[in-house]
This record gives C-alpha cells, structure tokens and sequence, in this order.
C-alpha cells in the first residue's frame, strides 16, 4: 500500500497539509467568515423580532377586539335602555293625551247641557210672554168686551198664573 | 492490468529539499491545493460582492454550510464556549471536505486518503483538546479519567479503561478518514480495471457500477467529512464541559 510504503514523501504531506490549513483557517477566519456569521445573526435576530412583533401586534389586537366587543355590549345595552325608557315615555304620553282628550270631551258635554238649558229657559220666557198676548187676544175676542184696566192686569195675571201652573204640572209629570 | 492502489502513489513535481526535509511539492499537495482554492474563491467572491440580507445562491449555500457547522458547534460545545471554536470547525469540515471532493475528479488524488496526513490531523485536534483541557480546568482536568457516578472502588479500574479511550479517539479519527477513502477509491479502481479490460458485452456492467460508486463517493465524501468535524466538536465540548 503507497499510503505505508512512500514513506520519503511523508513529511512533504504533513508540511503542506498543515500550511495548507493554517492558510485556509487564516484566510477563511480573518475575510469570510465574521461578514457572513454577522449577517446570519443579524438575520436570525430580524426574524426573533420580527416575530416578537408580530405576536406583541396580534395580542394588542385580540385586546382591542375584547375591548370593542365590550363597548358594543355596553352600547347595545344602553340602546335597548334608551328604547324601553322612550317606549314608557309614549305609552304615558298616550295615556295622558287620552285622558286629557276625555276631559275635554266631559267639558264639552257638560257645556253644551248648560247652554241647552239656558236655551230651554229662554224658550220658556219667551212662550210665557206669547201666551200673555195671546190669552189677552183670545179673551178679548171671547169676552167681546173691553175691559177696563184694572180689570185687564188681573185676568191676565190669572190667565197666565194658569198657564205656568198648568206647564209646571205638565213638566213634573 | 494496473494495480488499483497504483492510483495511490505520489509523484513527486517540484522537488525542495530544506536541510534533510522533504518538502518537495506533489500531485497530491497540488490537487489539495486546487480544492482549497476553489472554496476560498468561492467565500472571496461572496465576501467581495457583499453580504446581501436576501442572500443570492452561492451565498446561500455558504450560509447553510457555516450555519449547520455552527449549530454542529453549538450543539456539542455550547453556545458561549462554542462560539470561539466555529472558524476552526468550520475551516476543519470544508478543508476535509474539499480534499475529500477534489480527490474524486479523475487524474488527481484525494490527500485526506494518506493517513499520515489525517493521522497529523486527527493528533493535532487531540493535542488540541488536551490543551484547551488542561487551560480551563488545571489539575481538575484529570477528572475526564473518571466518568460521573462511578463507584470509588472502580476508579483504579476506570481510570486506564478511559485513558485506552481517550487514546483510541485520534487513532479512530484518523484511520476512519482515511480507510474511508482509500477503500472507495480502490473500489473504484478496481471496478474500472474490470470495465476497461473485459470485453465490451460484460464491461458496461462493472462501468455501470463505477457511476453508481461515484454517486456513493460523493455522499460519503460530505458524510466523512460531516463525522470527522461532529468528532472533533464532541471531543472539544467534552473537555470543555468536563463530562
């Protein structure tokens, strides 16, 4: 096997090959490996943060949503406070009206009963004085007499003394 | 019909002699050279047009490679202490892993297969380890001879069982690299001797396989490498940690 037998070009192996190393470990360590370890780094921290935000982000929008569900909540609430107190409001705004609508109803009931029986009353003194002339008329004619003064107050204070009677016994019949 | 471990030999191309050295220049230091041009270029072309955060292709594969060998080192060392290893590691694994590649282009060779070469390798990150053992924890260092738990009775059993091991780890290191490769390639020339030498109606079979042991070669290249380097930070993070 040459790798035991070649034993001349034994030291020529190990020197070139540990040169050989050192060389690349010097070239490779001092040039190329700090930039790109660094941008490795620098990319793996991004993405940590990166991360970090995006997770710290989606935590503060989970809480806003929690807030806003709440506030929704709460608004829907007072919503449906503001309806019910607006729905009793009209329902006794109702009522009042109504009754105020009654009252005047009665008022106006309770006019009309008194203006008819002034209108009766007037209707009455109006028959009573027609029925003064023509009682006077009639028993005029009827006595086809003229009679004095005296005579003429009386009867027809008479006549119509009669006829009132004779309406009142009518009317409380 | 050649040998199919002829492929192994080293040929020597510039020959340097330092006082009674050897260091003459190879086909073997040469291929390893090549591969290791090809990922320094590959990191200097990246570096040199700039380290974009959207990172274009050949930045990204560099990305996940030194990303997978940081997270290696984190992993088995620590994130603190680990820190300060990942160049070394990182250096290690595609040092390996480019020997490990280049040696599968035809007509080059594959260093990572002489074991003297991995054998330096696998002794230097045990030196390694010892010293950054003996740095951090001192005299207490010696206490990686005796496993947590163990009964006092069987320290005087223990201790030469975990000095075998602690021995055993460079040796496995190196001679698993490089029994690894030298077996593939062997593999590999040997079924390519037979395709090349029987006749046309049997070859295409043994060719056949040689594209599906490449196929293979290729895998175990990223996992050879991949285990040497995972090792290497078990080894360190054991000493770090202490157990």
């Amino acid at each position: 096997m040459p790798q035991f037998e070649q034993v001349s070009v034994f030291g020529s192996l190990i020197f070139w090959s540990l040169i050989s190393f050192g060389l690349l470990f010097f070239i490779l360590k001092k040039f190329a490996f700090p930039p790109i370890l660094e941008a490795l780094e620098e990319r793996e921290k991004k993405i940590r943060s990166d991360i970090e935000n995006s997770e710290k982000l989606k935590e503060e929008a989970q809480e806003i949503k929690k807030e806003l569900e709440e506030t929704l909540k709460a608004a829907r609430g007072k919503a449906e406070t503001i309806l019910q107190l607006a729905h009793d409001e009209g329902k006794k705004l109702q009522e009042k009206s109504l009754q105020e609508t009654e009252a005047k109803v009665r008022q106006i009931q309770k006019d009309a009963e008194q203006e008819i029986q002034s209108s009766r009353n007037k209707l009455l003194q109006e028959i009573r004085s027609y029925t003064a002339a023509l009682t006077i008329a009639s028993t005029e004619k009827f006595l086809k007499k003229v009679l004095d003064d005296a005579d003429k107050k009386r009867l027809v204070e008479e006549s119509i003394e009669q006829v009132i009677e004779e309406l009142e016994k009518r009317q409380n019949n | 019909m050649e040998s199919p471990l002829h492929h192994f030999e080293v040929h020597t191309l510039i020959p340097i002699h330092i006082g009674g050295l050897d260091l003459s220049i190879n086909n073997a230091v040469v291929a390893m050279w090549v591969g290791l041009a090809i990922i320094v270029g590959a990191f200097m072309l990246v570096v040199s047009r700039g380290i974009s955060p959207i990172p274009g292709k050949l930045q990204s594969i560099l990305e996940i490679a030194l990303e997978f060998i940081r997270n290696l080192v984190f992993e088995f060392i620590g994130e603190e202490e680990g820190k300060k290893y990942v160049p070394f590691i990182a250096s290690l694994f595609l040092f390996i892993l480019a020997c490990n590649l280049i040696g599968l282009v035809p007509g080059s060779y594959t260093i990572t297969s002489q074991v003297v070469v991995t054998g330096t390798f696998a002794c230097g990150i045990f030196i390694m380890t010892l010293v950054i053992g003996f740095s951090k924890h001192g005299m207490g260092f010696f206490g990686i001879l005796v496993p947590p738990g163990v009964p006092k009775i069987m320290i005087p059993l223990m201790v030469p069982i975990e000095i075998v091991s602690m021995l055993a780890r460079p040796i496995s290191l190196a001679v698993r690299l490089f029994a690894n490769m030298t077996a593939g390639h062997t593999i590999l020339a040997v079924l390519f001797g037979l395709a090349m030498t029987s006749p046309l109606w049997v070859s295409w079979m043994p060719f056949g396989f040689t594209v599906v042991i490449n196929g293979l070669e290729i895998a175990i290249a990223f996992i050879q490498a991949y285990i040497f380097t995972t090792l290497t930070c078990v080894y360190i993070g054991d000493v770090v940690k202490l157990h």
